[in-house]
């Protein structure tokens, strides 16, 4: 949507290209301004028309642009204004003045194969530009989408973790056991890795069926279109972008100190001793961290090429100790104009991320299962223990399961993730007749990841002592090679305008992975260098899988009058994963639109600028399928026998031959309008998601039939998702001094499972591996997707008479829980009294940006929100269990002479969960709020600095939550991770997650 | 000519995108059509039946623990473990505990990988005489499971083939009790008639272990005559199957020892390596002092332990008794009385712990001496030769031969004391008990008790308030000496109902 004086502003960040002749036939200059405010357009597009030489105006509005004859015409063109034609004649001064377009949503946008004036667009999508996706400094740019496309959540995979995995989530989750990240298209490139922020031009997220039914068996999930910037003819442009931060926690649990915790301990075993320290474990690990990132660019292009290059360097020091990222990345981009009809053109994008971390999220399989997680232990560990004993061994914990200090894990134990990334594409472009025109490209990529670990003989429970140390490694290796032809027709037919697509694309990709590993070191030096001098090896394993997808696809774009516009796809995808029976599937859409606002009957309504409906419909895929997945096969399993492994297959898996994708069949309904000049702009949409065939393990096979896969897949599911998004868009203030503008997201999604297996409920466990319990999650018919599953909290039973309908868990005495018992048989039984206790899916979710401009000022407000959605505070039900420290809040515990508290008696018991632990996850956010100064062009001009802006931010600063935890954005998945198959469905639990942070930053940017 | 040039470039780029017929062709892994071809393929096959028994699943943890719970010599210590573990324990298992539904799976993929083997022999073209030989351990190992199943559930699904076709194996019936243990013998005589005399490893069944299991089926069924005759086949050529009694009882507790010990007759070998859970015995852990630093195995978890009755009951002089437990532990460089042992864990128990698993481990992988290096015995010389006192006294009063048998036991355990001593003059009555109560202590925490306390339908007498573990009200023995079939297999095919009684 229009928000040009802020686009104004924050664009002088990015660009500015101060025009000088190229050619010194006749320069002409002037300013272009700005109709009715009468200030200064900075950016603004300046053609020789006929030709392929431009410029653009400087911060001021002003250019300079050599002519070749009299008889040059000079187009003037931006986004929000008329475009104006000038013959320049014999004029060495040409000032312009642009006026408004009162339909000025002409904004171009990406979509897939092409591109379409946003008036256009009958489908469902939200763009987001270069200068909201570099408000602030983000790792990845995935994470600057949060809160500013409505539908779309994004979320850390891991809270602050310097190099964690960002999540989206459009339109909420199709799948259970397949990913429900979006398909990432890099200009052009199917599944690609996302580039830099400051790199990206603009991204654009394809929502409904009528945008993402063109990517088939890919589009279910959404598809996100990044495009990255392009060079300009005119002045080469030099660039340098500085971002540096300092973050800390955003929070601290308040924990008991040595002597509370003592005193604590004592209550549950009188026999406990003091330890010799009062440790705050809190203050040992973590730290103030920092981010820097710097870029360096430059970009320009003469009459036949351009260019865009540009190198980045960011690293970041988190907020725990001894947990950083580092990464180098390359991205440039060529465009040549070969002859009139052909162009040819080469992306290239590289980078090396390396990530010294530490655990956290309780996923590794030591001690039982998140034995040496960071941020839990240090919730979890005594406080009156130092790092190490009297003997200088590093101290276990004195309660609870054995657990090593998390200061010595953090700074002895090792855990490095190093990826390479590399992606080519090369294109050719050819307008074959007037109108008709062929694109190919030739793409290839390559991911290749590197996981190290190391835990020194000296860590006693994680794999240390008696193992004498352990060390795996573990590599893989994805690439994709991709080729893509399409035809692309445009014909205007009389009031009608016609562009036609079809296409062909193949694509390969395939993986080879493998891991090894070591104990029993000679040494504590060696990392994970020296896997030869482990005494024992471990079980080397490797794989390879491979996938291929070809495909035809086509659409039909119709617009009459520019009234009526009709757009129709198809892909027909064949995949090499699909089962034998079900190679092929096709992927229909069709879409309406209707720009009321173009109606003669609408001329007069003055105060609506702009008005269309939409409407669409489409069916999507998953390609949830994994290759070999539906081939008979057989397994292994580890086989000792006679003091060696020894190999041995074992009946796999069976043929399923019938197997195919996940079908996602979605509605969406849309309306655009415009008000006042389109000062207001509002735009809501409402969707309905029909996910079929959901691929789901067939529970319903008998065990006894002893395959190694027990649940052979089965297409058996559905889910329904549906809601709305509105996006508003406002222009308050705008003059040439002053401006603000305001953009509000608002989306809700429902979702419910419609059918399950034979009806039957899934359970599922996101607690760590040592909770010992089996639930925590179910998947239930009419039910939103991963409620949480326990038992429901009834308060502190005072002693006597058991409240009606509630009883304890056996063997359990006054001061303990009390909860509900569903069957009223008198005792709490697991299995029995458990049920429904809270859904982790918010009622909805918001964003709100302000943007002020004043002068050479300019200020960026932003708010971002979910309402509803509950939170289960597991790092409670771990602190108050008895086994470890615990927050202050335990001092308040029911004893016989302190009976009126909510908080049961001191004891060791199991890791109930229960509706006592159930949260709001409700928050708003202060996300980011920024000043920005660009220093006067007059000044800087004289330093031949074309734009030098300094900028001053913050990040994380508030959150209104009443949430007891750390941070209501929680992120952890369970003993399997955020990358596992379940992730999908077991959202919503606290635990262990890297701490979210806040940070302060400073920015410069620079041009020349 | 320049545009034709562009045209071939163009054309050139676009031609990369070539047809595939999208067959997969899996690489790195197996399809199971054509495998079968030398009897190595059959011995491949055969190994994962054995692969499958390592598993935590099964004797890793889930299937060995519930058996040492379920028992009166093995109770929870740590209160706050999970209520799986708990339920067998207090007898109070639900349909769908977790034990048995985490280890169900399991055993029925030994099943599945021991059926393979045997009827992929058929495919190998050779003579009976150099591929039974091979396949004979994929009899065993299927009489093994089945073993196991129809002791803990009675009626159950049997398969003795590859499936091929879901609708039909998916609507089976059980089979009953009775056909199973047939069954059971009849591969058990096929390994029996097959397995060589001896193997290279105990780890690999040889004709000894296919006629002690014999002998342990008979003796379960109360089949004594033969359970007699084939343990006496066992004993009269214990020089040709190269077995004995080890002299010093705590060598069969010692990873770095059994290996060439020659009592063992079947084990389970854990090599202190481990795939994940693949292969990794949690027993250590189990059964280890929390905390506890004797072993720098990062102590144990003290799920596991004997009620102190357990400890008290058993006489001072018994050498076992001090193999089989740890009365004291480590802590702070410190050795401590077990009646202390909460003060340095709180989830720790004031009781001695079992040392039979953590004493000496060997190499292990994980913390808590988890994927040890220990030996687990199935089968030992020892047991057979209590069968053998047991059976016997029940054909005839005992006789000084059936006598000697059990003293042989008696013998080993003196360890150079006098004690215990030989038993003589009983009647056949309190032999009876006498060997039971041997075999109780002699395989004590060897997973056994349990079968022995089902199969000899002690549960009334050993849980009532006189038992080591004081009363278990919740014990019934018209419901108790079977576990519940899982309910969620029952759901799967409707016809293996009814659950077992009182389920």
């Amino acid at each position: 949507m229009l928000k040009k004086n802020a686009i104004k502003n924050l664009i002088l960040s990015f660009f500015l290209i101060a025009s000088v002749g190229v050619f010194a036939q006749q320069k002409v200059t002037g300013k272009v301004t700005d109709g009715s405010s009468g200030g200064g357009i900075p950016q603004v597009n300046i053609q020789i028309k006929g030709s392929s030489v431009g410029t653009a105006t400087d911060f001021d509005g002003n250019y300079s642009i050599t002519t070749k004859s009299a008889s040059d015409v000079l187009v003037f063109s931006y986004l929000g204004y008329k475009t104006q034609e000038i013959k320049v004649g014999s004029k060495t001064i040409v000032n312009v003045k642009l006026a408004e377009d009162a339909s000025s949503l002409d904004e171009i946008v990406v979509v897939g194969y092409g591109s379409r004036k946003k008036s256009d667009v009958t489908g469902a999508v939200s763009s987001v530009k270069s200068e909201e996706l570099n408000a602030f400094p983000v790792l990845d740019a995935a994470q600057a989408l949060q809160g500013r496309a409505a539908g779309v959540v994004v979320q850390s995979n891991n809270g602050g973790e310097p190099g964690a995995p960002i999540n989206i989530q459009i339109r909420g989750n199709t799948s259970i056991s397949a990913s429900s990240s979006p398909l990432i298209v890099v200009d052009g490139f199917v599944g690609a890795t996302m580039p830099q922020p400051n790199d990206i031009q603009s991204m654009e997220i394809l929502k409904d069926a009528s945008a993402t039914a063109i990517y088939g068996s890919r589009g279910s999930n959404g598809v996100v279109l990044v495009t990255t910037k392009k060079g300009r003819i005119g002045k080469l442009t030099v660039e340098y972008n500085l971002n540096y931060a300092v973050q800390n926690t955003v929070n601290e649990l308040d924990l008991l100190n040595a002597d509370q915790f003592a005193s604590y301990h004592r209550a549950i075993n009188p026999a406990y001793s003091q330890g010799p320290a009062n440790t705050d474990w809190q203050d040992l690990l973590y730290r103030v961290g920092s981010t820097a990132n710097h870029q360096f660019s430059f970009s320009g292009g003469a009459e036949n090429v351009n260019y865009y290059a540009s190198a980045t360097y960011f690293k970041q020091d988190g907020v725990i100790i001894n947990s950083e990222f580092e990464r180098i990345s390359f991205l440039s981009n060529l465009d040549a104009q070969v002859t009139d009809k052909l162009k040819l053109g080469l992306n290239l994008f590289g980078s090396r991320g390396n990530q010294d971390g530490v655990p956290t999220q309780s996923t590794g399989e030591t001690a039982n299962g998140g034995g040496d997680d960071i941020v839990s232990s240090v919730f979890r560990f005594s406080p009156d223990l130092g790092v190490q004993d009297a003997n200088g061994a590093n101290t276990i914990n004195s309660v609870g399961d054995d657990i090593d200090n998390p200061f010595a894990v953090a700074t002895e134990g090792v855990n490095e993730t190093k990826v390479d990334n590399f992606r080519a594409n090369f294109y050719a472009q050819y307008d074959i007749i007037e109108g008709l025109n062929f694109k190919t490209t030739f793409g290839y990529s390559t991911r290749n990841r590197t996981l190290g670990t190391f835990r020194p003989s000296t860590l006693i429970t994680t794999a240390g002592n008696g193992t004498g140390g352990r060390a795996t490694i573990a590599n893989d290796r994805a690439t994709t090679v991709i080729s893509e032809n399409y035809l692309t027709y445009n014909a205007e037919l009389g009031k009608g305008k016609l562009t036609l697509l079809a296409g062909y694309s193949y694509q390969k990709n395939s993986t080879d992975r493998f891991s090894t590993g070591a104990e029993n070191f000679t040494s504590d030096s060696f990392s994970y260098f020296n896997l030869g001098s482990g005494a024992t090896q471990l079980i080397p394993t490797s794989s390879f899988t491979a996938s291929e997808i070809q495909s035809q696809f086509g659409r039909i774009n119709y617009d009459y009058d520019d009234k009526y516009l009709f757009t129709a796809t198809v892909r027909r995808d064949g995949a090499s994963n699909f089962a034998a029976n079900e190679k092929y599937a096709i992927f229909p859409s069709a879409a309406l639109g209707w720009k009321v606002s173009n109606e003669k009957f609408m001329e007069d309504v003055e105060k609506i600028s702009n008005l269309k409906l939409r409407a669409s419909y489409g069916v999507t895929g998953n390609q949830a399928i994994s290759p070999n997945q539906s081939l008979a096969r057989l397994g292994s399993v580890f086989a000792p026998i006679n003091g060696q492994s020894v190999i041995n297959v074992t009946p796999g898996q069976i043929a399923n031959p019938n197997l195919k994708w996940e079908s996602s069949f979605q509605t969406n309904f849309g309306i655009d309008l415009g008000l006042f000049d389109n000062r207001v702009s509002l735009s809501v949409d409402y969707y309905n998601i029909d996910t079929k065939d959901l691929i789901m393990a067939d529970s319903s096979q008998p065990q006894y039939f002893g395959f190694l896969t027990s649940n052979s897949l089965r297409n058996v599911g559905e889910v329904n998702n549906s809601g709305f998004e509105i996006t508003l868009n406002t222009r308050n203030i705008s003059n040439e001094n002053f401006s603000w503008t305001t953009d509000f997201n608002w989306s809700r999604n429902r979702n419910e499972f419609v059918t399950l297996l034979n009806g039957e409920d899934l359970f599922q466990d996101a607690s760590p591996g040592y909770f010992n319990i089996d639930r925590t999650h179910v998947l239930r018919e009419g039910e939103a997707v991963g409620v949480f599953w326990g038992y429901e909290y009834q308060g502190v039973y005072q002693g006597g008479d058991l409240p009606a309908g509630t009883a304890l868990l056996p063997g359990r005495a006054a001061g303990d829980q009390l909860f509900t018992d569903l069957n009223d048989d008198g005792e709490i039984t697991p299995g029995e009294d458990q049920q429904i206790i809270g859904d982790p899916n918010p009622d909805f979710s918001y964003g709100i940006t302000n943007n002020f401009r004043y002068k050479n000022f300019d200020a960026n407000i932003f708010f971002q929100g979910v309402a509803g959605g509950d939170v289960m505070n597991l790092t409670n039900v771990q602190l108050f269990n008895g086994d470890s420290n615990a927050t202050t809040a335990i001092l308040n515990s029911w004893t016989p002479t302190n009976t009126n508290t909510d908080i049961p008696r001191a004891a060791l018991r199991g890791k109930e969960i229960s509706s006592r632990f159930v949260e709001s996850g409700s928050y708003l956010r202060l996300k980011n709020i920024s000043v920005g100064y660009n220093i006067p062009t007059d000044i800087i001009n004289k330093y031949g600095i074309d734009n030098l802006r300094l900028s001053f931010s913050g990040q994380n600063l508030l959150t209104f939550t009443n949430y007891s935890g750390l941070d209501p954005e929680v992120s952890f998945f369970g003993a399997g991770g955020g990358n596992s198959a379940s992730a999908n469905t077991v959202r919503g639990f606290d635990f262990g997650n890297y701490p979210t942070v806040r940070s302060f930053t400073i920015g410069l940017n620079l041009k020349f | 000519m320049k545009t034709y040039k562009f045209l071939v470039l163009l054309f050139g780029l676009s031609i990369v995108a070539s047809c595939s017929d999208l067959e997969e062709q899996p690489i790195g892994v197996l399809a199971p059509d054509g495998f079968f071809k030398t009897p190595a393929d059959i011995q491949t096959a055969a190994n994962a039946a054995f692969g499958h028994m390592t598993h935590e699943d099964f004797w890793g943890r889930k299937m060995s623990l519930p058996l040492m719970l379920r028992s009166d010599m093995v109770a929870i210590g740590d209160p706050t473990t999970a209520t799986r573990r708990i339920e067998h324990d207090d007898f109070n298992v639900p349909t769908d505990n977790g034990m048995i539904s985490g280890y169900w799976l399991r055993v029925y993929q030994m099943i599945a990988a021991a059926n393979q083997a045997i009827a992929g022999a058929e495919d190998v073209d050779v003579s009976a005489a150099i591929k039974n030989p091979i396949t004979a351990q994929a009899y065993f190992a299927r009489a093994f499971a089945y073993f196991h199943l129809v002791r803990q559930f009675g009626d159950i699904p049997y398969v003795s083939e590859p499936i091929t076709d879901l609708e039909v194996s998916g609507s089976i019936s059980k089979t009953s009790a009775a056909q199973v243990y047939e069954n059971i013998i009849a591969d058990l005589e096929f390994a029996k008639q097959w397995l060589p005399n001896t193997q290279v490893a105990r780890s690999i069944p040889a004709k000894s272990a296919a006629i002690s299991y014999l002998a342990l089926v008979h003796l379960t069924t109360g089949n004594f005559p033969d359970a007699y005759s084939e343990a006496m086949e066992v004993i009269n050529q214990a020089g040709t199957f190269n077995l004995d009694l080890e002299p010093d009882f705590q060598n069969l507790f010692d990873a770095t020892k059994t290996d060439n010990s020659l009592e063992p007759i079947f084990v389970l070998d854990f090599i202190g390596a481990s795939n994940g859970d693949d292969g990794r015995d949690y027993q250590a852990a189990l059964t280890g002092i929390r905390s506890d630093e004797q072993y720098g195995l990062g102590g144990g978890w003290s799920v596991a332990v004997p009620s102190l009755e357990v400890y008290n009951t058993w006489d001072d002089r018994d050498y076992r008794k001090q193999v089989s437990f740890d009365a004291t532990g480590v802590f702070d460089d410190n050795v401590e009385d077990f009646s202390i042992f909460r003060n340095f864990n709180s989830r720790a128990v004031n009781r001695p712990h079992i040392a039979k698993y953590t004493r000496s481990v060997g190499n292990f992988a994980t913390g808590n001496g988890r994927g040890s290096e220990t030996n687990y015995m199935m089968m030992r010389y020892a047991e057979v030769l209590l069968i053998a006192a047991e059976a016997g006294n029940e054909i005839n009063n005992p006789d000084g031969n059936i006598e000697m048998l059990l003293n042989r036991v008696r013998a080993r355990a003196r360890n150079g004391s006098a004690f215990p001593a030989d038993l003589t003059g009983l009647n056949q009555s309190a032999f009876r008990t006498a060997v039971l109560e041997e075999r109780r202590l002699e395989l004590a925490f060897e997973f056994k008790r349990w079968y022995d306390i089902a199969r000899r339908k002690l549960g009334t007498q050993v849980f009532n308030a006189a038992g080591l573990e004081g009363e278990k009200p919740n014990f019934d023995p018209n419901q108790d000496y079977l576990y519940p079939l899982p309910e969620e297999e029952l759901a799967r095919n409707p016809n293996l109902m009814p659950n077992n009684p009182g389920y």
